[in-house]
């Protein structure tokens, strides 16, 4: 069995600092991560492998130091990695992501091998649409299904799944190729070992295609191939808060100053009316 | 207007069309034998104005099994028109064939504008429906605005940790489509008078041969759904573990109100996922949000944008929790959070005639310092 799993390399969003004397952010030096959310879809595709053998082989469209991000992902056990990058890739939406992600895992089924399965983190910590998962899916006519928490292979040709809603947990076959998006959290990833990346880096399990490669019409990738345009950004308009800081003598005076302001303010004061003594404040 | 779309400067995989072609605002419904969703509804909101600023229909869109009785709703909450595929084919849902049949629907009738409620499933089909028109899709809108030269849509993101707004716009592509996540809009006033008209569409059969249902059954939660909850008490990081959690359910259940928490919290496996507030969580609008060890990253605070008050409890006086708050105090929650439960507890006892003395007891501190 065959499985392709995507990485996103992306900027640690929780490492971004406000910068209080200027109010807007401090994005110079923000280290790249895996993004954590692919890490499950990583786990999810190694089990599978262990399971019923064949190869995992982790893909990624990224500038080139996306590639450290790949070692960390073939020192977890990923058999190959590809890094998709090229200059006519750049500001990529998620339809031009998806579709340079499609033909890269088309090249892979013509040259490498049959691909039986494709599976994604749930979405990425900075920017977080969950679309990639559908649109290859799209791209290559294939059914797909999100929010997986467990996945097993039945009769070597399908894959029965459990994913979560809202209200329901909901059980699915689907018909090998197909692509997964693993929930958040649904796999607790296995560590990076030592003898695994250096095993990757002496048998060159790390490759790169570029557009010399692929031979994608630039009108469909990168900026150009992007539907949506950021027609510009702000900084997050703050919520206007009363901003009022007690620090208290001890935790009794603490307590009588909420249940005080509580009782000053109309809003809360007629909350409080109504869940102690269910009358109207 | 925007002017013509020279089609050979774009993707030949894309179908040639000009944005002129394509009118009136889509709302995807989604309905299940309990109904029509809320969270679709609440999308009717955003709808009705962008359509008033265009000048064009607002369409409610209904797919699924038996829902046909519904459709008048749809009318009553602010559509003009609804399209109606009510067909035995949709009765067990697959995002493929919800998707393909909207894409058809969309083929035929070119709107401008899809809403899709951002729903677990929303964002399941909403993006296969956008790549198969190879249109734009944005991903959990805060707002949408009309940009009066070129009539494109303005659709309003936070990307990038919730930090940024974006302000994004798909001018040579049309249909413009968006999603929202849960409770970001109202539910619509109900207008018992509106009158519309209701649409019958066949779609080819579409089915889904790869892929089938096996089960399906509820998760009970049993608890009030934080989403609507009038007051949440959120532990965050700071409460330092499971137990924590105790001490803000008894919290929550004088004030009649239920308990969330951050991801750091979740992360940390001492409170279930459907509690998590913030940008991979939910967005609240309580009353009142007591954040309790939060810190109060962008990524929290974003979800509790719509919470009319927040008080914050927190040992750090350093924490960015405290210049987003209404009212915090500085200490730690193991001896605070009991000490309010007491002070609740005892002000339910002597009644309403003790709010005076409380009142009169801030005036005297607030001099003295």
């Amino acid at each position: 069995m065959r499985i392709v799993v995507g990485i996103k390399w992306v900027p640690n969003t929780q490492a971004v600092r406000f910068d209080p004397e200027t109010g807007t952010l401090i994005r110079k030096g923000v280290p790249s991560i895996v993004n954590p959310h692919d890490l499950p879809a990583v786990e999810l595709s190694l089990r599978l492998r262990d399971e019923v053998g064949g190869e995992v082989i982790a893909i990624s469209m990224a500038p080139p130091p996306a590639a450290k991000g790949l070692e960390l992902v073939l020192g977890m056990g990923v058999d190959r990695a590809i890094l998709v990058t090229d200059r006519v890739y750049a500001g990529a939406d998620t339809l031009a992501t998806s579709y340079v992600l499609a033909k890269t895992i088309q090249k892979i089924n013509s040259e490498i091998g049959k691909v039986d399965l494709i599976v994604f983190g749930q979405e990425t910590i900075d920017s977080t649409t969950a679309h990639i998962p559908a649109q290859v899916a799209s791209w290559l006519e294939l059914p797909y299904v999100y929010y997986i928490k467990e996945a097993t292979v039945v009769d070597g040709g399908r894959v029965r799944v459990v994913r979560e809603l809202e209200e329901y947990l909901e059980e699915y076959e689907l018909e090998l190729p197909a692509v997964l998006g693993v929930a958040i959290r649904a796999f607790k990833p296995r560590p990076v070992t030592l003898s695994m990346k250096l095993r990757s880096k002496i048998e060159k399990r790390l490759i790169v295609w570029t557009n010399d490669d692929l031979k994608l019409d630039p009108r469909c990738t990168g900026l150009r191939g992007s539907p949506t345009i950021v027609a510009k950004t702000i900084d997050m308009p703050e919520v206007p808060r009363r901003k009022e800081v007690f620090k208290p003598r001890d935790a009794r005076e603490a307590a009588r100053w909420i249940v005080a302001k509580m009782l000053e303010d109309d809003k809360l004061r007629e909350l409080l009316y109504r869940s102690l003594w269910g009358v109207r404040g | 207007m925007s002017s013509a779309i020279d089609c050979s400067k774009l993707c030949p995989e894309w179908p040639c069309e000009q944005p002129s072609e394509f009118k009136n605002v889509w709302v995807v419904i989604e309905a299940d034998e309990s109904g029509l969703s809320e969270a679709s509804l609440q999308m009717l909101t955003p709808g009705r104005r962008i359509a008033d600023k265009l000048g064009e229909k607002l369409v409610g869109v209904l797919v699924g099994y038996r829902v046909s009785h519904l459709a008048e709703d749809v009318i009553k909450y602010g559509a003009d028109e609804v399209i109606v595929v009510d067909s035995e084919a949709l009765k067990t849902y697959y995002p493929r064939v919800y998707a393909l049949t909207i894409v058809e629907l969309a083929r035929k009738y070119k709107p401008s504008v899809i809403f899709v409620a951002g729903t677990k499933r929303g964002r399941e089909f909403a993006p296969y429906i956008a790549n198969t028109l190879k249109a734009g899709i944005t991903a959990d809108c805060t707002d949408f605005d009309v940009d009066v030269e070129s009539r494109d849509v303005l659709l309003i993101r936070p990307p990038f940790a919730a930090i940024l707004l974006a302000y994004i716009k798909t001018p040579f592509r049309r249909p413009q489509i968006g999603t929202a996540r849960p409770n970001v809009f109202p539910v619509p006033a109900r207008d018992e008078s509106r009158k519309g008209e209701i649409v019958f569409e066949n779609v080819a059969n579409i089915s889904e041969g790869r892929m089938k249902l096996v089960s399906r059954r509820r998760v009970s939660r049993g608890e009030v759904g934080i989403e609507k909850a009038e007051v949440v008490a959120s532990g965050g990081k700071g409460v330092g573990g499971p137990e924590g959690f105790k001490y803000l359910e008894e919290l929550a259940e004088i004030l009649g109100g239920t308990i969330g928490a951050s991801r750091k919290a979740v992360d940390a496996g001492w409170i279930s996922e459907d509690r998590q507030v913030g940008q991979t969580g939910k967005s609240v609008k309580p009353i009142l949000y007591i954040a309790v060890g939060i810190s109060g990253v962008a990524q929290h605070m974003i979800g509790v944008r719509e919470a009319t008050r927040i008080i914050a409890i927190n040992i750090d006086p350093e924490a960015p929790i405290l210049s987003q708050a209404d009212y915090s105090v500085i200490g730690d929650y193991r001896e605070v959070v009991p000490a309010l439960i007491e002070e609740l507890k005892a002000l339910k006892e002597k009644g309403p005639e003790a709010v005076e003395e409380y009142i009169k007891w801030l005036r005297e501190i607030e001099g003295k310092r």
